[in-house]
């Protein structure tokens, strides 16, 4: 039944209505089903007598909407409804100057920050192997640490192992490497906004600082062997330099204006009126508009 | 300035004068044979209300049983049925009945509808829901079991294999489980695809989709979950069948069956059923609030992503009940994670909840009391939830009373109370009468007393190591004063219920005359006569805003000037 269907009557005042008529075959039908699963737990005749109604019950259910549904015309009584409240006055929320309703004007495009993602992948690398060089002599030391986070039996390798070169955990560590950097950098754009002024502080400080301390609370549960060999000194650093690439490719770009001219409270989804501006394209058509007219719409 | 007048119909009521009795038989032919769905709704919520009188009874039972160590109140027989007969009754014979009676009820009159897309349908589902419980309950006159004698299902209301099989559950009561849930979820089926048809096709001129009620919304997200989530357990609810009567081995671990595949066909489908149920009370909360707090609703479309979102991360959360069946370690990171995942599109309804309520000019009648306290008590649920999340405490609390703790907060604390605050806010709706406040204000105060009793002190007892399930236990276990205090909390509850019951009904007759407005509300339903009349609006209703009432009280400050 489609909308048009249901409502095309729109009924006048002194006119009948067709609805749907009241019918008992839905009832006979499902008493049918339930006694034919009780059959089951029962007797077989109970379970006869079921399927018996649940023939009955279709067929006399067919004849009511085939070949034309069964309707009845209920008359329609026009009574005055009266849309009212006691509440007449609207107040509009205050906000005062402590009060933060602050949207940056201008951000730096999502884009930006898959290409500081992927700028800050290339730069970690000097310090990581920088560490792997000082600490194991060896610069595959931190690629097969990350390669072995993706490797479900990495529990019982020695150091000398890590510290050499291994095709497989290569390969792993470019492709967890690569699609952790360019989510970093995807959530990096998105979280743009919200320090447009800074992107060098935001990814430079405080991203990988909470990025490190979320994984240093929970390493140790996700992959303890990995945990157990992760040096959270270098770990900071290789993510500063991660985080400044990323800020500086950032600040290099081009800004774009966000759809500040939209008003705050409509941008977080606050429908209180009396809080926004006014949107004159919206509502209804002039002639529509609440008054005598508009009263008999509904 | 501000009578706006709309043309709507009352009822026509030219009754010949007929015998008492030939009265009623013809009122009792008019609710069997009627397609209308604000009184298949009312059937809907009359029925579980029922049930949920028989649930409560049955909690009543357990709860003189374990009040004091070594008691011999019920029979251990007794006992295992009761726990599973009210846990199958308020899961599929309370709450998911009376929450789809208010989607019956409301979606039309909120979309500006006539009527729901199939009535036909929509009777036989609710038919099939009602017989399906008639059908279980009777299994305690016709479930021959082990002693041949009428005997109800005894297996808990998630019935693991392989308890279920023919060697370890004789007789036909757990038949009788099966069966009658099969028969109502057809019917739950039926409604859910009534209720998605309906939102999408009937809409009024005007009602987008984005101007939709965020009861509406919810309902449509909770339809959909049901058609998903419903069907595998009516699948494997068949598979069963077919174990006990032709010799299948599907969950027979004797004969190569698997008793984990029952358990993860029954969760995928459990889990969701928390959200089916515990979204329609979001929908309440969402309706409530607003209206007494005199604000309108605080993120509305971050509202209606939320509850997306939550429809779809709990699709995929099922197996965090089976962490002490045993899971490798990345399923059970897996589900440790996705189970977190929930509480972010929940902390953000919990916050615009309270967003809403902030600044407002909040009237504490009976319904928003229910609101309020529900925000409080889901924000519990959902804090023991997380930490029953974290698969090393689950391993520790899982088969305890803590876990039945979180499980009664979510469903009392949260769905509940929103069903009685439902209730005391529609209820002048349908009947044109307005429930007795002073009575309202005891059953609020006496049952949120009652329930912090109880659940608040299960907890402890959890802490303690009471298992779940548990028939009784000895005196030094230490458990005798706190399940003592559980106990009596429960009596408080149903005194709580009982003056619930008092109300519904003296008011009916006493109570005061609603109007067609009682709460100064802003949905369509409020602007048709308390109880509308069959066929809702006289006229098609043309909406431009979320709050279409709220644009014809407040022209000279409509809604639609504000939306984009």
């Amino acid at each position: 039944m489609t909308e048009m269907a249901h409502h095309k009557a729109g009924a006048e005042h002194g006119e009948t209505i067709h609805l749907p008529a009241p019918t008992h075959w839905p009832i006979i039908l499902a008493f049918g089903c339930t006694l034919l699963a009780a059959g089951l737990v029962t007797t077989p005749g109970i379970g006869i007598f079921g399927g018996v109604l649940i023939v009955t019950g279709c067929v006399g259910w067919f004849r009511q909407v085939l070949p034309h549904e069964a309707h009845e015309d209920v008359p329609v009584r026009a009574d005055k409804v009266v849309i009212e409240t006691s509440r007449r006055s609207v107040e509009r929320l205050q906000f005062g100057p402590d009060q933060r309703v602050h949207l940056p004007v201008e951000t730096y495009p999502i884009r930006s920050g898959i290409k500081g993602g992927i700028a800050g992948g290339f730069a970690m690398i000097l310090p990581a192997i920088l560490y792997g060089l000082i600490t194991q002599h060896s610069i595959w030391y931190p690629v097969n640490l990350l390669g072995g986070a993706g490797v479900a039996n990495w529990s019982h390798v020695t150091t000398a192992e890590i510290a050499s070169f291994h095709w497989s955990w290569l390969m792993i560590a470019i492709v967890i490497h690569g699609i952790t950097c360019l989510l970093v950098g995807l959530l990096y754009g998105a979280m743009l906004p919200i320090l447009p002024r800074h992107p060098v502080l935001l990814g430079g400080l405080l991203a990988p600082l909470l990025w490190t301390g979320l994984l240093h609370s929970s390493m140790g549960v996700i992959n303890p062997a990995l945990d157990a060999h992760i040096s959270w000194g270098w770990f900071v650093v290789s993510q500063v330099t991660f985080g400044v690439a990323a800020g500086l490719v950032v600040a290099r770009d081009n800004r774009i204006r966000t759809s500040g001219r939209l008003p705050f409270f409509a941008r977080i989804g606050l429908e209180a009126p009396g809080l926004m501006e006014s949107n004159p394209h919206a509502g209804p058509p002039a002639a529509e508009r609440p008054g005598p007219g508009h009263q008999e719409k509904h | 300035m501000a009578d706006q007048t709309l043309p709507i119909a009352g009822t026509l009521g030219v009754t010949p004068q007929r015998s008492r009795s030939s009265r009623l038989l013809a009122w009792l032919h008019e609710w069997v044979i009627t397609v209308d769905h604000k009184k298949l709704g009312i059937l809907y919520i009359s029925y579980s209300l029922i049930f949920l009188l028989v649930a409560g009874a049955e909690a009543i039972c357990i709860r003189i049983q374990l009040a004091m160590p070594n008691n011999h109140f019920l029979s251990p027989e007794v006992f295992n049925r009761l726990f599973t007969m009210h846990g199958t009754t308020m899961v599929f014979l309370v709450g998911m009945p009376i929450l789809f009676g208010f989607a019956n009820y409301l979606v039309p009159l909120m979309i500006g509808a006539r009527d729901m897309a199939f009535p036909r349908l929509n009777a036989f589902s609710f038919w099939l829901t009602a017989f399906g419980g008639l059908l279980l309950y009777y299994s305690f006159l016709g479930g021959f079991g082990l002693y041949g004698m009428g005997n109800a299902p005894d297996v808990a209301w998630f019935a693991y294999a392989p308890l279920t099989e023919k060697a370890f559950s004789p007789g036909h009561s757990t038949d009788y489980w099966a069966l009658a849930l099969i028969v109502s979820g057809f019917g739950t089926l039926g409604t859910a695809i009534n209720i998605i048809a309906t939102t999408l096709s009937m809409r009024c001129r005007g009602m987008t989709l984005l101007r939709m009620p965020l009861f509406v919304w919810l309902m449509l997200v909770v339809s959909a979950m049901t058609l998903v989530t419903i069907t595998p357990l009516t699948a494997a609810q068949a598979m069963l069948v077919i174990d006990r009567y032709l010799g299948g081995h599907f969950f027979d671990t004797q004969a190569g069956g698997s008793a984990v595949a029952w358990a993860h066909f029954f969760w995928i489908f459990g889990h969701p059923e928390v959200y089916i149920l515990v979204l329609p009370a979001f929908a309440i909360e969402n309706e409530i609030v607003p209206v007494f707090s005199r604000k309108g609703i605080f993120g509305y479309p971050a509202m209606v992503a939320a509850s997306v979102g939550i429809g779809f991360v709990s699709m995929g959360v099922w197996a965090h009940h089976m962490f002490t069946i045993g899971l490798t370690s990345v399923g059970n990171t897996f589900f440790v994670l996705s189970t977190m995942l929930v509480g972010i599109p929940t902390g953000i309804k919990i916050f615009n909840w309270l967003a809403t309520m902030w600044g407002g000019r909040i009237r504490f009648a009976s319904p928003m009391l229910f609101a309020t306290a529900f925000i409080f008590q889901f924000l519990i649920a959902g804090l023991t939830g997380i930490m029953l999340s974290v698969a090393p405490w689950d391993w520790q609390l899982h088969n305890s009373y803590f876990l039945i703790a979180h499980f009664h907060y979510v469903l009392v604390g949260a769905i509940v109370f929103n069903v009685f605050a439902a209730i005391y806010y529609w209820y002048p709706k349908a009947t044109g009468r307005m429930l007795d406040e002073k009575l309202a204000k005891w059953h609020f105060w006496l049952f949120v007393l009652g329930f912090h009793i109880t659940f608040d002190t299960m907890h402890f007892v959890g802490f303690m190591g009471m298992p779940r399930q548990i028939y009784t236990y000895l005196p030094d276990r230490g458990w005798g004063p706190l399940n003592l205090v559980i106990s009596i909390g429960g009596f408080i509850q149903a005194i709580a219920v009982l003056i619930f019951v008092y109300n519904l009904v003296h008011s009916y007759f006493r109570g005061k005359e609603a109007g067609n407005d009682p709460w100064d509300a802003w949905t369509l339903e409020w602007s048709t006569p308390s109880p509308p009349p069959v066929y809702n609006f006289a006229t098609d209703p043309v909406v431009y805003s979320r709050r279409p009432l709220w644009d014809l009280k407040h022209p000279e400050d409509p809604d639609w000037k504000y939306e984009s």
